[in-house]
């Protein structure tokens, strides 16, 4: 950790409303006393649970200043050389990306608007790989291991019991009373401190209060003004066409397609355009996406973002929109919440948040306690993980209205954490059961998801703890 | 409901006579009513064009029986010049009355000068408004017979109508000169994804003696194409929301015909502006709405012959304030995607209910399919307990609602009969045949079959009714559970859900007094024939999840719609 000088930190405080609330807690409660000693002071303090309060503010302080750095390399040695792999492959697809962009430029009649770096299933299928390598292993070779599970890595998890736990209290959730949820507006307005507003965050946050929240969770509450420049910075770099523009330009077609954002299809690729020239994210992002090797020879580098936008990367943006009619606000939010939670839904790695984890997670918990289905679906050729890792990457969004995925995301910063991803794809799952049972083949499933569907968050987390 | 109609049509066709010039939605609504086309003049309605009711209306002699889908002069309203003249008359009065506060709620449309006569006073407001801003204010001009934004354009600078006034369009002594009305432009407009939009809603008033309107729940929101810029105001495709206009733009997508329908509109404000905001708002569009009727009500000449469709267009500035842009008499009834298609079916078959031809309502009731009653002579209150303060933008239940009046329709038929034959039976004069064929005749020439067929079954599905009622609980746009209010208020029309525990009870005697009369034979096979009917087709009917899927296609909701939409196409 950074060393603070007590001078840094009592300026810190200062600027933080609370330690002025202290303060005038503490002139009132000693009232009119002549000499005041710090013995006073300290007793004060410990009987009206200020001295708690002043705890965690400098312990907030000190947390605040203390930079995350980029997850670079993985605790398994086994991950790293498979990011590394992942890399030159999505190199290779890149190649060929570009080499029918060409081919179209030349044959107009041939468009295909299906062009991506990579998907949701290349992903697994590229996680899927790693269960042979494994097992060849010297190590393994001596366990018979006969495991129905698509992912099968020796990577530290959390017991699946422990996350079921967590959220449990999700379904407890009442209907609140207007003036309760009025004082949790004041709430939100005065508090600063991240741990209060993540407790806010995982009970309810009202409708309208949400952008402020998370502004401030994020600490852009007073700094509208840099956003702007900032956002308009990189607005001007866009004039510079790049490569990846087209992609994202396909991309955004499909959110065109979605009623509820066809509105906001302009905005979304205006955020992503910037967002790939933003020198800042590489710096910011809590995992390395990509190995950043660099091919000499290869005719198009990572963007400076340090990694590839994939397909469906505007989803992400897309229900933010709902929050702010100010473009710069939507980019701020959508470039905080990708470095800080989404960039593990598409990062390799051992981490608890990682995709790897989340997808065995789901698989632990599908096969524990709906074995049935978990086989079932394994005999007719259509895995579990397969089935849900397209809401489990774009975090549902395309799946719910927007007020469901936001509520997701308040789930996300109330726990730091993408496990609720893990409950809502187990509810997911659940819900279907007993359609998906009568399922005979996979074009049986897709049926069952085409056909109209209106999934809900609270119903979901229900659903999740079915038995 | 299509189905049931299409069942019945075997042993039941109506015997109403239908005359419209239209081929949209208005003649397939019909259609789907299977009443039948007649070019004579023996209709027992018409939708006609403003035009007709103009030119032929006032030489007409009219059946009692005849409706007809406009008021004679419907024009001092759905005229711009007119409805500001109105408007501002309206106010005086007001004021002169002493009702500051009420005059003051006509705040609702933009300062409006009548061109040419009112130009000096024109000009001199142009120049108090240039003098005291710094910016330039735009001010919008429009020409007054014209609909669809034809001939529409904005200025900042008084030149640019100078031109315009030297130009042959305008000339104060050449009596074909253009009559145009100029208003200040709503600079601030709220955008969504920084495109302008403007909201129709849609308004039927049966009669303004007593003031007699309702509102449909279901409306759109209607966006430009490009981002808005408030400097350019040349760009017509940037300010003007028409759809004929914005068709025209190269950034057209047919597909999405660049609308969103007032549910997502609500939930898209609702997540950006809170609850109670977003509530307001829409209280205060319902309430510009009826005083909009009220300034007129004893202008507009009252007929029973006559109802009128209104669309209202409706801008929100980016402090969520609505601002009345203008009152169409026959909104556009053409759709331009399915979505759009049904939506527009549904609003006009709801128009054909509450307009009651078949005489089988009460008049009382407070929701007729997507429409909601806001005013019988006043604006009409909703229970304190309720969370809504108005049902404008909330979900759309109707075809549950249908089945629900058609119920109850049938109950209160039933009984009149019932206790018309215990009359019958005490008295036992011969009056009573007639009465009874009477009765026949009312029920088999009537809606009633339809209404019937669900009130005789109702023993049979006492189970399927409280799934019914759990779905019809759902309402409004449904946000996540987590501490929303929304589910609150399923406990409003008292009267009807009465009507519905007592039905079990009047049915059976119903049916004993039937039993008890061998002459009701023809009555009874036919009632056995509806039975079997509802039989058959309830298999199609009481699958929630799929009613609640058809339900949500209509109505553009849910996840699942997207997917529909794309295969239809």
């Amino acid at each position: 950790m950074q060393q603070f000088d007590n001078q840094e930190i009592l300026m810190k405080l200062k600027s933080s409303k609370q330690f002025w609330d202290i303060k005038k807690k503490l002139k009132q409660g000693l009232g009119d006393q002549q000499k005041i000693g710090v013995n006073d002071i300290q007793k004060l303090a410990q009987s009206c649970e200020i001295e708690d309060q002043l705890i965690k503010l400098i312990s907030h302080i000190l947390k605040k200043s203390k930079k995350r750095e980029t997850l670079k390399e993985d605790q398994i040695e086994f991950l790293n050389t498979s990011k590394i792999k992942w890399t030159e492959l999505l190199f290779k697809n890149l190649d060929i990306v570009h080499q029918k962009t060409k081919n179209q430029e030349e044959d107009d009649t041939n468009t295909d608007s299906k062009l991506y770096i990579y998907d949701e299933k290349n992903l697994l299928a590229f996680l899927q790989t790693f269960k042979q390598q494994q097992q060849s292993n010297a190590l393994y070779q001596n366990v018979q291991f006969q495991s129905n599970k698509l992912l099968n890595i020796n990577i530290p998890l959390k017991s699946s019991q422990s996350i079921l736990d967590k959220y449990q209290y999700l379904l407890l959730q009442e209907e609140l009373q207007d003036d309760k949820i009025n004082k949790i507006r004041k709430q939100i307005e005065n508090e600063h401190l991240d741990i209060e507003l993540e407790k806010i965050a995982q009970t309810f946050v009202p409708n309208g209060e949400r952008c402020l929240l998370y502004l401030k969770y994020f600490e852009f509450d007073h700094q509208e003004t840099v956003l702007q420049q900032n956002f308009a910075k990189l607005q001007k770099e866009c004039l510079n066409q790049l490569f990846y523009d087209e992609l994202l330009e396909i991309d955004g077609h499909e959110i065109s397609e979605d009623t509820f954002y066809f509105v906001f299809q302009e905005q979304i690729l205006t955020c992503l355009k910037c967002f790939i020239r933003d020198r800042t994210i590489k710096e910011n992002i809590r995992i390395q996406l990509q190995n950043g090797v660099k091919k000499e020879h290869a005719e198009f580098q990572l963007p400076v973002t340090g990694f590839f936008p994939f397909k469906n990367i505007s989803k992400y943006v897309a229900p933010l929109c709902y929050l702010s009619t100010k473009i710069h606000i939507i980019y701020a939010l959508f470039k905080e919440f990708f470095c800080r939670y989404f960039c593990f839904l598409h990062a390799i790695s051992s981490e608890n948040n990682s995709i790897l984890s989340l997808c065995m997670q789901i698989e632990e918990i599908v096969s524990t306690r709906s074995p049935k289905l978990f086989h079932h679906l394994k005999v007719i050729g259509c895995d579990t993980l397969k089935l849900i890792i397209h809401q489990l990457v774009y975090c549902f969004i395309g799946d719910m209205d927007p007020p469901h995925i936001l509520t997701i995301y308040d789930q996300i910063i109330g726990h730091d954490s993408l496990e609720i991803l893990v409950i809502l794809c187990v509810g997911f799952l659940n819900k279907y059961k007993p359609k998906l049972l009568l399922a005979k083949n996979q074009e049986n499933v897709q049926q069952i998801f085409s056909e109209l569907r209106e999934d809900r968050f609270q119903e979901l987390v229900q659903f999740a703890y079915k038995q | 409901m299509l189905i049931i109609s299409i069942r019945l049509q075997q042993d039941y066709s109506s015997n109403l006579k239908f005359k419209t010039s239209f081929r949209n939605c208005i003649l397939e609504a019909f259609k789907r009513r299977l009443w039948k086309e007649t070019e004579g003049d023996d209709w027992d309605i018409m939708w006609a064009e403003k035009e007709w009711i103009h030119e032929v209306l006032d030489h007409t002699h009219l059946q009692s029986n005849q409706k007809i889908n406009h008021f004679r002069n419907h024009y001092e309203l759905t005229r711009k010049d007119l409805m500001i003249k109105n408007f501002k008359r309206y106010k005086k009065n007001l004021e002169r009355e002493g009702k500051s506060e009420e005059a003051n709620n006509y705040n609702f449309f933009p300062l409006t000068f009548h061109l040419p006569s009112e130009y000096p006073i024109f000009f001199e407001e142009f120049k108090r408004q240039s003098a005291n801003s710094d910016t330039k204010t735009a001010w919008i001009m429009k020409p007054i017979g014209k609909s669809q934004g034809k001939g529409i354009f904005i200025f900042n600078k008084i030149q640019q109508i100078s031109q315009w006034k030297n130009t042959l369009r305008y000339n104060q002594d050449n009596p074909q000169a253009e009559a145009y009305i100029v208003q200040k432009y709503i600079a601030d407009p709220l955008l969504i994804g920084g495109k302008k939009f403007d909201m129709r809603i849609y308004l039927l008033c049966t009669s303004y003696q007593p003031l007699t309107l309702y509102l449909y729940r279901t409306g759109f929101a209607r966006f430009t194409h490009h981002r808005y810029d408030s400097e350019d105001i040349s760009n017509t495709y940037v300010h003007l929301t028409n759809v004929a206009i914005q068709k025209t733009s190269d950034n057209y997508d047919e597909k999405l015909g660049g609308k969103w329908n007032l549910q997502t509109l609500k939930l898209y404000l609702m997540t950006k502006y809170g609850q109670e905001k977003v509530a307001e708002t829409f209280y205060n569009i319902q309430m510009l709405m009826i005083r909009s009727l009220q300034a007129v009500q004893k202008i507009i000449i009252n007929d029973k012959h006559c109802f009128e469709l209104y669309g209202f267009d409706i801008l929100l500035d980016a402090q969520l304030k609505p601002w009345l842009l203008e009152v169409n008499a026959s909104p556009s009834m053409t759709s331009n995607t399915p979505v759009d298609f049904e939506l527009k079916c549904g609003l006009l078959d709801d128009v054909f209910t509450i307009i009651d031809l078949e005489k089988v309502l009460t008049g009382n009731e407070e929701q007729i399919g997507g429409f909601d009653l806001i005013c019988k002579g006043n604006p009409i209150k909703l229970p304190i307990n309720s969370t809504f303060t108005t049902y404008l933008g909330a979900f759309n239940n109707r075809q549950q609602q249908l089945k629900k009046i058609a119920k109850s329709t049938a109950i209160r038929l039933a009984q009149t009969y019932s206790e018309g034959q215990m009359k019958a039976i005490e008295v036992g004069s011969k009056g009573q045949k007639e009465k009874e064929e009477k009765d026949k005749q009312m029920r088999s020439s009537s809606k009633g079959p339809q209404a019937m067929q669900n009130g005789s079954n109702v023993n049979n599905k006492s189970n399927n009714l409280t799934k019914q009622n759990t779905i019809m609980k759902r309402n409004t746009t449904n946000l996540p559970a987590l501490g929303t209010m929304q589910n609150k208020s399923n406990v409003k029309r008292q009267p009807l859900q009465n009507a519905g525990q007592q039905q079990q009870i009047q049915q059976s005697q119903s049916n004993s007094s039937k039993k008890n009369n061998p002459n009701e034979d023809s009555m009874l096979s036919a009632n056995q024939k509806l039975q079997k009917l509802t039989q058959e087709s309830k298999i199609n009917q009481f699958q929630p999840y799929k009613q609640q899927s058809q339900y949500n296609e209509v109505m553009g909701m849910g996840g699942g719609s997207r997917n529909l939409q794309k295969n239809e196409e």
